[in-house]
């Protein structure tokens, strides 16, 4: 019997409950799909190249899951509310005609129960057609091909999915059972009699308040702008950081305050447009919502900054790692060495009193040869196929480039660094390089003949300094090589053993100044000197790279499987026997592309993973909030069209309300984005700018279409409540 | 019987001759015959209603809300139509109004057939050519006083200086300039149909509809807003319809239609009586309808 009166309900309050439907419907749609990720990358094959990758996205996602599950479960306490404030008087009926309450609750329960149900089956409908789309998503975002597609289901997604939705069910049915048991019969009786009291506050008070919320975002903008992130995390930043974070979320909320008051009082001033159509009844209903909608609509903003930054940063994070592969990876194979300097030998030496070890450390006299270096050291060296790891059986053209600090030997401090390059060119040192190696260390230091054996091997013009001439190379991107490109564009002279130098180009070459494959920048800053000087100078070498074109009879594959199979890290000694260095990143062409594409592919899922359902929490919490309001102004609606205003007058007026509704928290979670971006731009374009474009496109559009969706729902559905209000006769 | 159109004292002996159900429909015949009374022959006809009849439901179980009622009204006039509840007066409000259409019969308005007009017209002649005062105020309570008068006007794009200007107008004669920038939870009831009236009136209506506008209101605050009413009439012109079941209230008007079971029972003409006695008159005609009724039981 109730579970017939509960069917009965949800019929016929089907249009209360659909947005309950879609939203829920979407949210297992998407967690299940996003949450089939092992069981996709397996198909995709992203697997065979990056063992790990299934089960770590898994992880994360599922764990991620389970925080989304917390939103969405009490954006589905919010709409059930919604449900439950149109629905009292009819709960307090069953309860005048003799139900008990907890029968009341049962039909309440069993209702939520139907539809989820519902949107259960309907989501893991789509979910499951979703995520057969979504590998070929997979295998596009990680660059990989599908070996055999299959249809496929994942218990352990279902199972995520359908724990989700209990645990959300069960929220859900808290409140709602609290609701019935709280309230009073005479009060649900009387429920609709007075759905929310107008509430209207001094509009010159809401402008003012208007304007001091948009003080305060400003004053956050400029505060952000001129400090930046504090990256460095020193206490001082935090606390500054901090005020910023607060006076921008005072503001957001002072904003949307004292909003409509400001709007009001604005457009009352142009009395032709005030006093004209329904334009006084639309603002005055504006007014009248935003006084008790004004948070949330805070909240969305800052929600859908979140998101929309969050996302940005990522997919671009990964574009530009996309992006700058190419140039990052100009050979086949590196692998560099570094050399121990004087303090670390001291320590290390100093250290070696309290250990068993053997080993005694040195600082090098000059670079190594890499090459031969290697062939000192023996692959599987107890068997009978023991021989020595020769990459010159692989090697068709190779260069090896030499590094020297800048720092001579006996001396304490760099000939050249940052600080004083940005002060040359009256420029501020860049966020995040003030305790970075080329401030604290300075440029690192290459010969003009090494630079051009360089130069040759990547098939490039060689640079001519002269006796007086140097130039600087980085791949740092943007903010450090703006520095760099200012100090040679301007002929900056620089002050280097008893020599004035000039330079010879007027920008860093940054095509030409890659000694390692890397997904991003590595080369923070090498200035280029003529031979003798670095002779001269009785500089400590620092780094050494060898750079490796496979031989024309090597394919890509046996050089990558000769390098995998027998890589070692042999010791690196001189004469005497003591530890000189020690060997740091190397990288294949093929590994560098595939840490790329994987990485991409990560950040690209989790940003559109979590952007989506924080978008669609947020279209779903307006929907329903401007649902309600439109039911609330039934009454004013049906006055107006009594009064001789078209339907379609009606219509529009309710439009420009929602329209607002919708837009000006996105414009502010926009305009904080866009500020955000700029100062977290600014930071990661250290390793090698930031582009914003392609899938970040992407995302936006289906962002874009999942939030305009839900504002088309709302008006559409609210049009069609315009009309049955109307339709409703006025006396009886 | 067709000189049932009279009224008075021949009333009481008329009227259980009316009620059986066949003579019922003669009854209103006289009702636009009888319009010279009340010396207001010369002025024209501002609402014909001829032979209107509306039924609800459908085939198996049929309500006739309205059963051939025809009457009409001139220019200047206040009439008042009473009924006890279920008689058909908001019916036949809402079917004048456009508001409900009609299943037969016609309804002129300045001469015009409403009831043949299409949606989109009929609510441009809505908003032209009637005006409406409800039970309850209908204010919108997100507007001031000054704006819910204001509504009809800029709905029909008067420019906002005309606007304004004929707003506090319309509340000066009203006396509610006062309440002019109070919110409708901030004014009294009286004040709050005041305010409605004025609404109703500020665009110049053809007619003015009124239903039951005294109902919810306390007898001091309806006495104030009838004479407001009646006020409007005298120095306007303006042509007031007024539903009621109170007969204090029906007291003010020139002219009751008496309305039962869908049909018009009969009517009172006031001609030059002092509200009082109009009042007793009205109250015999109720007492016996009400008699009847109880009779036919």
């Amino acid at each position: 019997m109730l579970c017939k009166i509960a069917w009965h309900n949800v019929r016929r309050a089907g249009r209360d409950y659909l947005v309950y439907l879609i939203t829920l419907t979407l949210a297992v749609t998407v967690f299940y799909a996003f949450n089939t990720i092992s069981v996709q990358v397996d198909i995709a094959g992203v697997s065979d190249q990056n063992a790990g990758m299934g089960d770590l996205l898994g992880g994360i996602i599922s764990g991620l899951t389970v925080f989304l599950a917390l939103v969405m479960g009490f954006l589905m306490v919010y709409a059930n509310n919604f449900i439950m404030k149109r629905r009292k008087k009819e709960f307090g009926l069953y309860q005048v005609l003799g139900m008990g309450r907890g029968q009341v609750a049962r039909i309440m329960a069993l209702e939520t129960f139907f539809v989820s149900l519902g949107a259960l089956a309907l989501g893991l409908v789509l979910g499951i057609g979703l995520s057969q789309l979504m590998v070929f998503f997979t295998a596009s975002l990680f660059k990989t091909q599908i070996a055999d597609f299959r249809f496929f289901i994942s218990p352990s997604a279902l199972i995520t999915t359908v724990g989700c939705l209990a645990a959300i069910f069960f929220v859900t049915l808290v409140f709602n059972l609290r609701v019935v048991g709280r309230a009073r019969i005479v009060d649900l009786m009387s429920a609709s009699r007075k759905n929310e009291t107008v509430k209207t506050r001094n509009t010159l008070v809401s402008a003012v308040i208007f304007v001091v919320g948009a003080t305060a975002i400003g004053v956050a903008y400029a505060r952000l702008l001129d400090q930046g992130l504090p990256y460095d995390g020193t206490p001082d930043g935090m606390r500054e950081f901090f005020i910023t974070t607060l006076t921008v979320v005072v503001g957001t909320i002072l904003f949307f305050f004292g909003l409509s008051g400001f709007l009001l009082k604005a457009l009352q001033a142009a009395r032709g447009l005030y006093w004209r159509g329904l334009n006084m009844v639309t603002l005055r209903q504006l007014a009248a919502k935003v006084n008790t909608v004004s948070f949330s609509m805070a909240v969305i903003a800052m929600i859908l900054f979140l998101a929309i930054t969050s996302v940005t940063t990522g997919m671009s994070l990964a574009d530009t790692m996309n992006n700058t592969v190419e140039r990052g990876t100009p050979v086949d194979y590196t692998r560099c060495l570094v050399y121990w300097g004087r303090r670390s030998v001291a320590e290390m030496n100093n250290n070696k009193a309290y250990s068993e070890e053997e080993k005694t450390y040195a600082v090098a006299d000059g670079p190594v040869d890499m090459m031969k270096a290697g062939e000192k050291d023996t692959v599987e060296p107890d068997t009978s196929d023991a021989h020595p790891f020769d990459l010159s059986s692989i090697a068709g053209s190779y260069v090896q480039v030499d590094t020297f600090d800048s720092t001579p030997r006996g001396a304490d401090l760099p000939l050249v660094d940052l600080a004083e390059l940005c002060d040359a060119v009256d420029m501020p040192l860049p966020a995040g390089t003030e305790n970075s190696d080329m401030t604290m260390l300075g440029l690192m230091v290459i010969t003009e003949s090494n630079y051009n054996e360089y130069l040759k091997f990547r098939g490039m013009d060689p640079v001519e300094l002269g006796e007086n001439g140097y130039t600087i190379t980085s791949d740092m991107g943007a903010t450090v090589n703006d520095i760099y490109n200012k100090v040679l564009g301007e002929g900056v002279e620089l002050e280097i053993g008893g020599r004035t130098l000039r330079p010879v180009q007027d920008h860093v070459p940054e095509d030409a100044s890659t000694f390692q494959n890397a997904m991003m920048g590595m080369n923070s800053g090498t200035i280029v000197l003529p031979d003798d000087l670095v002779d001269r100078l009785d500089l400590p070498p620092y780094y050494s790279y060898l750079l490796v074109n496979y031989a024309e009879d090597v394919s890509t594959e046996e050089g990558d499987a000769y390098i995998n199979a027998y890589r070692t890290y042999g010791d690196v000694t001189n004469a005497e026997g003591a530890s000189i260095a020690g060997w740091g990143q190397e990288a294949t062409r093929t590994t560098t592309y595939e840490s790329v594409d994987s990485m991409n592919g990560l950040i690209s899922y989790l940003a559109i993973y979590i952007g989506f359902v924080l978008v669609v929490a947020c279209a779903a919490i307006l929907t329903i909030q401007q649902l309600s309001g439109v039911a609330d102004a039934g009454k004013n609606h049906r006055i107006l069209s009594e009064l001789g205003t078209p339907t379609s007058t009606i219509a529009h007026s309710v439009l420009a309300q929602q329209t607002v509704f919708f837009l000006f928290p996105l414009a502010m979670g926009v305009a904080h984005s866009a500020v955000a971006l700029k100062v977290i731009i600014e930071l990661v374009s250290l390793f090698g700018g930031l582009s914003i474009g392609g899938t970040v496109g992407l995302t936006c559009v289906i962002f874009v279409v999942a939030y305009g969706g839900y504002f088309c729902v709302t008006y559409l559905m609210s049009k069609g409540m315009v009309r049955d209000a109307i339709r409703a006769r006025h006396t009886l | 019987m067709a000189s049932a159109t009279s009224i008075g004292k021949h009333m009481r002996r008329e009227a259980p001759a009316g009620t059986p159900a066949p003579a019922g429909t003669l009854a209103p015949a006289g009702g636009s015959v009888q319009a010279p009374a009340a010396g207001q022959s010369a002025a024209p006809r501002v609402l014909d209603v001829q032979h209107i009849e509306k039924v609800y439901g459908s085939r198996n179980n049929i309500t006739r809300a309205l059963a051939d009622v025809s009457f009409s009204v001139r220019k200047g006039e206040f009439v008042g139509i009473m009924g006890s509840s279920g008689s058909g007066k908001s019916t036949l409000l809402n079917c004048i109004s456009t508001i409900d259409s009609v299943t037969s019969g016609t309804v002129l308005v300045n001469g015009v057939n409403v009831t043949a007009f299409r949606p989109s017209r009929l609510t441009r002649f809505r908003r032209e050519q009637l005006g409406f005062i409800f039970q309850d105020s209908n204010l919108l309570d997100t507007l001031t006083a000054r704006e819910n008068i204001a509504l009809p006007l800029t709905i029909s794009r008067v420019p906002a200086r005309e606007t304004l200007a004929r707003v506090e107008d319309t509340a000066q004669r009203l006396g509610i300039t006062e309440v002019l920038d109070k919110y409708p939870y901030q004014m009294s009831g009286g004040q709050q149909q005041r305010v409605a009236a004025a609404r109703a009136m500020v665009t110049n209506p053809a007619l003015i509809m009124a239903d039951e506008p005294t109902g919810a209101l306390d007898s001091k605050n309806a006495r104030l807003l009838l004479e407001c009413l009646e006020a409007m009439n005298a120095s306007y012109q303006a042509t007031v319809l007024m539903v009621t079941h109170d007969a204090f209230a029906a007291s003010y008007t020139h002219r009751v239609l008496f309305l039962r079971d869908g049909r018009v029972f009969t009517e009172l003409n006031r001609g030059a009586a002092p509200r009082q006695e109009f009042f007793n008159r009205i109250m015999e005609v109720v007492a016996v309808m009400g008699g009847e009724g109880s009779d036919a039981l």
